[in-house]
């Protein structure tokens, strides 16, 4: 069964701004899928209508076979959501913010109080589970906030650039648990900017540019592709800046 | 316990959570400001206006001013809730959730409901030790009370989601609520008033509900009663429908 069935897909914002359009996208269960793509190209879109963020204009979703679109009970409770920004709730302390979470997926008392006990475990926030999420440093919201699209235990979790400005050790950190994760059988689909860290997680990867999906494969059938030999180049020349990267300063220095 | 109880009863929860941990501001702020309006309002003017209706001054003011304690609170926790949450993006964890929209309007709803209901029993609680109030029609006091708290809390949620800026939120408070809840008679009773003025408080929905609410606790009433009672459901009925679609369509809450 696919995890996530994406069917020509259109999401057209009010201001008449084309996000995405029609773009259509398989991730088998049990997947490391990773979506690339410059800002502005439509990941965060394409990952908002997916978890009922966003409505889509047209087209159709599927999460494990369940629509996620008008009928998206199902969907919704097989799906983490880890988002680019740090969106925690000021006035719940970490440990809250697990629970409530477990509770608007309908998790009993008693399973949310071991759930959280074992991810505030895992995260290394045991010490700070009375500390209201403020008052965290960015490395422990950047954790919470992973945990937290755990809490549910959802069996598509996506990453929206999970470890955008978090430092080396955390990145590494985050690395590593995201791999078990996906090796105990939880699909995960990530966007991220750093492309080695697509190479060396994804199985998979997409190209999104411009609100379309435009190549995908692993990441040396992209490079064979664009007729490259790395995945770095082969978005360098989909985003078109492969000259420009590669000149040399004095030249593009006005 | 089924998974949609437990999810909506987790939604309520926050709500109340929320308001209980800065109880400074959002209960015992009001309750001052009632107390307030009790010593000045009733103890200073209530010594030169006497009675009016035949009550006390100062117990001819208490009905409305729990009114006004049930509305503002209603109003501004529920507005201050949602706007600070879609601020912080925090409501994309309830949102992204299989929450359905009902439940979470209900939720939104039940918050400012219950921090209003709580702050006018504790006004009610207060008056009652400080100047004795009669609770002469029950049957309608309880209705149109609730009736009250809910259209506020409606009103609150559809301000929040309107809302951009906190100044939307305290615009709405400071420029239409308040005005309209003043001038609705809480201090006062209409038929005081020189024309045009007495006819213009009529447009004001507030004085149907200071009546209905006046009328439940000292049983004298301006207004017709049952008109104002069925006027006030058809309100709440219809802007609780307008956010129903609102939270449907997902208006300035879903991209």
């Amino acid at each position: 069964m696919r995890a996530l069935e994406i069917a020509d897909l259109v999401k057209r914002y009010p201001n008449g701004t084309e996000a995405l359009r029609g773009v259509s996208l398989n991730i088998e269960t049990g997947e490391f899928f990773g979506l690339l793509g410059p800002n502005g190209a439509g990941k965060s879109t394409l990952i908002h209508c997916s978890t009922g963020l966003a409505q889509p204009t047209a087209g159709a979703i599927r999460i494990f076979g369940h629509d996620a679109i008008d009928h998206y009970e199902e969907a919704r409770l097989a799906v983490g959501l880890a988002p680019q920004d740090l969106n925690l709730d000021w006035f719940l302390t970490a440990e809250e913010t697990l629970d409530y979470h477990g509770g608007y997926f309908g998790m009993p008392k008693r399973e949310r109080r071991e759930r959280t006990k074992e991810l505030l475990e895992t995260f290394s926030l045991t010490e700070k589970r009375d500390d209201r999420t403020r008052t965290l440093s960015g490395g422990m919201k950047r954790r919470l906030i992973l945990a937290r699209a755990l809490m549910h235990r959802p069996r598509l979790l996506i990453l929206d650039e999970p470890t955008a400005g978090v430092d080396v050790e955390l990145r590494l950190e985050l690395w590593r648990y995201v791999q078990r994760i996906n090796e105990e059988g939880t699909t995960i689909l990530l966007t991220t900017h750093y492309l080695e860290e697509a190479e060396r997680l994804c199985d998979r990867i997409a190209f999104i540019h411009d609100g379309q999906i435009v190549a995908q494969g692993t990441s040396q059938e992209l490079a064979s592709e664009y007729g490259v030999t790395s995945l770095e180049d082969a978005y360098l020349e989909l985003v078109g800046r492969m000259e420009l990267s590669r000149a040399k300063p004095e030249e593009i220095a006005p | 316990m089924s998974a949609s109880q437990i999810r909506f009863f987790t939604l309520v929860r926050r709500e109340v959570n929320r308001f209980f941990k800065i109880k400074r501001q959002t209960l015992g702020a009001p309750l001052l400001e009632t107390f307030l309006y009790i010593s000045v309002f009733g103890a200073a003017l209530g010594t030169r206006i006497d009675t009016l209706h035949g009550v006390d001054y100062v117990v001819f003011i208490i009905p409305g001013l729990i009114l006004m304690a049930w509305a503002i609170n209603a109003f501004s926790n529920n507005a201050s809730s949602i706007l600070q949450q879609k601020f912080q993006r925090a409501i994309d964890d309830q949102l992204s959730s299989p929450a359905s929209p009902l439940q979470l309007l209900l939720a939104f709803s039940l918050g400012g409901f219950l921090r209003g209901m709580i702050v006018a029993t504790l006004t009610f609680i207060a008056a009652s030790v400080l100047v004795g109030i009669p609770l002469e029609n029950v049957h309608v006091l309880l209705p149109a009370l609730f009736l009250v708290g809910f259209f506020f809390s409606q009103l609150g949620v559809l301000v929040g989601v309107r809302a951009e800026q906190f100044d939307d939120v305290s615009f709405a408070q400071t420029f239409v609520l308040q005005p309209l809840i003043f001038l609705g008679g809480v201090f006062y009773s209409a038929s005081l008033l020189p024309e045009p003025f007495r006819t213009l408080t009529h447009f004001d929905p507030v004085y149907y509900m200071i009546g209905l609410v006046r009328y439940g606790f000292l049983g004298i009433s301006e207004a017709n009663v049952a008109l104002s009672l069925l006027i006030l459901t058809a309100a709440t009925l219809a802007l609780f429908t307008l956010n129903h679609r609102l939270f449907v369509r997902g208006y300035k809450l879903r991209a």
